[in-house]
């Protein structure tokens, strides 16, 4: 890889350039932009999205999250992934803590009264943080330290079912929060980290396979709610609950942007309030509505790159656990886009999976940021730093 | 910064990070690829290719239709006294597409709904159905704060389901007038198909009797469409919001019904409906001798409009419909009646016109009367009479004489020419024209006999008229000949109280009757209400001034057995005979007609004659006093001094 080579050779060859610009040289603007373009178009969307149901506080909440998220971003960049990687296991403990006490503190979260009560969140400072968001980010990096040691020689069988099992347990504690959302998540990302860095595909195409077959105990296990979202998205008239009615909703704000959009604020399905709680889980429907199909495939596009520039620095990474660093980040990414957009085009069943950098919401966000962080520093560390 | 050499610091063996990556890119490639492409295809197919139908549906999310209902026109007495009015009243609304059978079950156990309510909403949202699921229809009607305030808060727990503040059609004078004024009711299925392409909703009532069904046309009004927007929840956004949403119109206001102003006097209406208050069966028809406008118009038994108007009960509605008097036919105008003796100036009219009597000819009463076979009986055994004194005491067997000199087709003719025998035109209520027979028409139906005019001479066998005919042949007896068409509705105004059309006195025609023979009839109802003997006279006299009467028992065919199980409602029988007034005051300058007539009630001079006595009375004293006491106001048009009508002159058309 040519650019690998420059990277190397850059400090070399500019003897006398100053220890900043060097730095400066080395920071991954690409990956920087294009993150506060989504973050503008986050705040842009989110503006419209509050309007007309006046929750502008959000909108000033959202900012003071992303200012958090900056930070969070600049540390998760300097400090070494390397040094990072090796404290992954007491993360990921940390995690399962933080979940556990979610599980027995944790009151439901205001207005989510139509599922009951849930345990996804966690009262820290006033603000509500979902320890299931933090878990994501530990999950990538255990993998890291995962086939970090599988480069040399593998790992004993034994261990690495153990390793299994002890990834196993926050996805499972999450299902049970109940958030199948990111529980399939969190499984999707280990299972396509799996796919990519493993040496052979086949054990990884068991474990699909057996997930596949576990389908049926799950779905017994299920909540009635559960079960009618999934019911819903195959059927309106089989199960015509709200989900129905959002996907249905959703659908038409989606369409009736047409090609050019309605316009800023001008999307009436989301001002009116005909896609419930569109700030979090619809944004896109939102975008859709007033920027049509142009903006809606600029938007993806935008991701679409993100995606690509992030295989890309895991591809030039100097290390496999910065590759598989960033490899997590893009499964990650790529899941939430697919299933979140999906899920607004009515194509896959309604799950509180959210919108990078456009969706409302502090701990989506800022696992955003902070893996995003990481990415910038396997792209930071391949320049020698 | 710099990271000391560590564990993972170098590369593998390939010089690659991740082979593993670098082996699987193409599949990276396929599987994103596939699933943008996905995305980017489910784009095209929403936004592009259905894109425009899901924006007429978004629209049609958000902007919603309604009809404004118009302002109903009042009806007016001639004092401008309100007969018929509007109150503001809370009707629900239920959209028949959002009504499932949970909403509808919530819907009945929030309000608490009764199984006559349930049976209602049903049927009303059948028919909403039909005209269009989306547009919500009226279900019930004039509902209490309490109900309109539980479906104001339900919001989205009750989706589709409205309600507007609307005005309801309000009889502030109760059952006055109820036959003339008549009442609104729901249409059905069938009318409201084939009313729909003359702008009228389903919801809407429609007028179902009397007035409010005949002037349906000017009193309606055109009601006006707005068009709004709505939220997620159905909440109305605010003006300004609508205005950016909504292209074009966004009100059609309605056009407010006209007002009808009536000839009726609503004192004078009230005076006669209690007159008749201790009878069964009755009606009353008062008219204006010089113009033939209706002042009062009873017809007994009644109804309550405003009950009729949305709020009778299954149960209420049977006991109306199975009462053998049959309080739904206005028996001022549609149910027919023989007349008995009120009929005679027919007879006498006519023989003196052809020279066959004369006033003075005197004719024996037997007490009975022989014909071809047949003995007919008289009332009494009244001796030598001349005609007038035949009028005075109503002697039959000298009607019998005069008919059988002139016969049953003369007695016919001149009815005719006094309006029997056709309908007056009043144009309401199924206004009947009664039956006048001929000759002709016995031969039609079955053999004529020369007894069926010794019958029809004294107003009996297949005679029958309509109180109200009775009336204008007596107002044209009185004015000296003018037949007039009778006129309920002076003039239309509309809501600003300007006239649009004002309605002149019609002469359907003027009789042929030479003046001494009227004044002969005339002579002999001076007798009957004024002199002893006469058949008014002995059952009460009328003090204030001379007044005309004739009294009639008109006889009823006593051979249906149903009739005999029948009860006894309040002196009303059906094997009694009818009782029958007629006259007018005073006596030598006319000013009103009236016709008491009382169902199955018995003898003229007994049961009616007082009942017109006591309007009469009431009239002359209480509504316009002879004798006023204090000043009298000039410009007054009621001035009291004289008791002759003062017609109110018509405004002129602008």
């Amino acid at each position: 890889m040519s650019k690998k080579g420059t990277g190397l050779e850059l400090p070399r060859a500019t003897v006398g350039v100053s220890r900043w610009r060097r730095f400066r040289a080395a920071v991954d603007w690409p990956l920087i932009i294009t993150v506060a373009v989504l973050c503008s178009i986050g705040l842009l969307n989110l503006y419209s999205a509050t309007y007309g149901v006046r929750h502008h506080k959000k909108f000033d909440y959202q900012v003071q999250w992303m200012i958090v998220g900056t930070i969070l971003f600049v540390i998760a960049t300097m400090i070494d992934y390397r040094a990072l990687v090796r404290l992954a296991w007491i993360g990921l403990g940390v995690s399962v803590l933080l979940l556990l006490v979610a599980r027995l503190l944790g009151a439901p979260a205001a207005g989510d009264t139509n599922h009951g009560s849930t345990y996804r969140w966690l009262n820290i400072g006033g603000m509500g943080i979902q320890p299931s968001e933090l878990a994501k980010v530990m999950v990538i990096l255990v993998l890291a330290r995962m086939f970090q040691d599988s480069e040399s020689g593998g790992v004993p069988k034994r261990v690495l079912l153990l390793r299994l099992v002890a990834l196993a347990i926050p996805i499972g504690l999450i299902a049970i929060q109940p958030d199948l959302g990111t529980a399939t998540l969190l499984a999707l990302i280990v299972l396509t980290v799996g796919f990519l860095a493993m040496p052979s595909v086949w054990p990884m195409v068991y474990l699909t396979l057996g997930g596949l077959l576990a389908i049926p105990i799950l779905w017994e296990s299920m909540h009635e709610y559960q079960k009618n979202r999934i019911l819903g998205f195959i059927d309106c008239n089989v199960a015509p609950t709200a989900n129905c009615w959002h996907t249905q909703q959703s659908i038409y704000a989606v369409g009736s942007g047409r090609v050019l959009g309605k316009g800023f604020l001008e999307g009436t399905q989301n001002q009116f309030n005909f896609v419930p709680e569109h700030w979090t889980d619809f944004p896109y429907s939102v975008w859709a509505e007033e920027w049509g199909f142009v903006g809606s495939a600029f938007l993806l596009a935008i991701f679409g790159f993100l995606l690509v520039w992030i295989i890309n620095v895991a591809l030039s990474a100097r290390d496999r656990v910065g590759a598989v660093i960033c490899v997590g980040v893009a499964a990650m990414t790529f899941w939430h886009v697919v299933v979140n957009i999906a899920m607004v085009l009515g194509v896959a069943p309604v799950v509180g999976v959210t919108l990078p950098f456009i969706s409302y919401g502090g701990s989506s966000l800022l696992t955003f940021f902070i893996a995003m962080g990481l990415v910038a520093n396997v792209s930071l560390r391949k320049h020698g730093y | 910064m710099l990271l000391k050499s560590g564990s993972g610091s170098s590369s593998s063996g390939s010089g690659l990070a991740l082979p593993e990556l670098h082996r699987r890119l193409k599949w990276v490639a396929l599987v994103s690829l596939a699933a943008f492409g996905l995305l980017i295809g489910r784009l095209w197919q929403l936004q592009v290719m259905r894109g425009e139908s899901y924006y007429e549906r978004t629209v049609s999310n958000v902007v919603k239709e309604r009809y404004v209902p118009s302002v109903r026109g009042k009806i007016l007495d001639r004092n401008g006294i309100a007969l018929a009015d509007n109150r503001p009243s809370f009707n629900i609304y239920a959209t028949p597409k959002s009504m499932t059978p949970e909403v509808r079950a919530d819907l009945v156990r929030m309000l608490g709904l009764g199984d006559d309510e349930v049976v209602k909403i049903d049927e009303r949202l059948e028919v909403g159905k039909k005209r269009d699921p989306k547009i919500p229809i009226l279900v019930l009607e004039d509902q209490g704060r309490d109900r309109a305030s539980i479906v104001e808060q339900a919001g989205i727990q009750l989706p589709g389901v409205e309600v507007h503040h609307e005005p309801y059609r309000y009889y502030p004078q109760g059952a006055l007038a109820a036959h003339l004024i008549g009442y609104m009711t729901q249409m059905t299925t069938n009318e409201a198909d084939k009313l729909a392409n003359q702008g009228y909703d389903a919801s809407e009532l429609v007028g179902r009797y009397g007035l409010e069904s005949a002037w349906e046309n000017y009193l309606r009004g055109k009601k006006g469409i707005e068009r709004y927007a709505v939220d997620a929840r159905g909440q109305r956004l605010d003006d300004a919001t609508a205005k950016t949403l909504i292209e074009g119109e966004r009100m059609v206001p309605p056009v407010s019904g006209a007002n009808l102003v009536l000839t009726i006097d609503a004192e004078l209406q009230r005076l006669a409906e209690k007159s008749v208050s201790h009878v069964g069966a009755a009606a009353v028809v008062i008219v204006e001798a010089k113009t033939g406008k209706i002042r009062a118009i009873v017809s007994k038994p009644s109804f309550d409009p405003n009950v009729m108007t949305g709020h009778l009960t299954h149960a209420e509605y049977e006991m109306l419909k199975t009462d053998p008097r049959k309080p739904f036919i206005d028996k001022a105008l549609r149910a027919t009646y023989p007349p008995g003796s009120v009929f005679k100036f027919t007879t006498m009219i006519a023989a003196l016109e052809d020279g066959q009597a004369a006033e003075d000819e005197g004719i024996t009463c037997v007490g009975q009367y022989e014909l071809a076979g047949t003995t007919f009986r008289c009332n009494g055994t009244h001796g030598k009479l001349d005609m007038v004194q035949a009028v005075q005491h109503s002697c039959d067997v000298y009607f019998w004489k005069l008919a059988e000199r002139i016969g049953l087709d003369r007695i016919s003719e001149v009815a005719r020419e006094y309006g029997f025998g056709a309908p007056t035109n009043l144009g309401l209520n199924g206004d009947s024209g009664g039956r006048i027979p001929t000759k002709a028409w016995y031969e039609e139906h079955q053999k004529y006999k020369v007894g069926y005019a010794t019958n029809a001479s004294i107003g009996q066998g297949d005679v029958e008229v309509t109180v109200l005919q009775m009336a204008m042949a007596y107002a044209a007896l009185a004015n000296g000949g003018k037949l007039f068409v009778p006129q309920v509705v002076e003039r239309i105004e509309g809501s600003d109280g300007h006239t649009i059309v004002a309605y002149q006195p019609t002469v359907a025609r003027e009789v042929k009757t030479p003046s001494d023979a009227l004044d002969t009839w005339r002579r002999g109802m001076y007798k009957v209400a004024n002199e002893k003997g006469g058949t008014a006279y002995d059952h009460g006299h009328f003090d204030l001034m001379p007044i005309m009467g004739k009294t009639g028992t008109a006889e009823v065919r006593k051979n249906h057995k149903k009739d005999n199980d029948e009860r006894d409602l309040e002196g009303w029988h059906p094997t009694r005979s009818h009782s029958w007034f007629a006259g007018w005051a005073p006596a030598e300058d006319p000013d009103l007609v009236i016709v008491t007539f009382v169902e199955h009630g018995g003898s003229g001079g007994r049961i009616a004659w007082p009942i017109a006595s006591k309007i009469l009375e009431g009239y002359y004293t209480k509504i316009r006093p002879l004798h006023p006491v204090g000043p009298v106001d000039p410009k007054d048009p009621k001035d009291p001094k004289l008791p002759v009508a003062v017609p109110v002159a018509p405004k002129q058309v602008p």
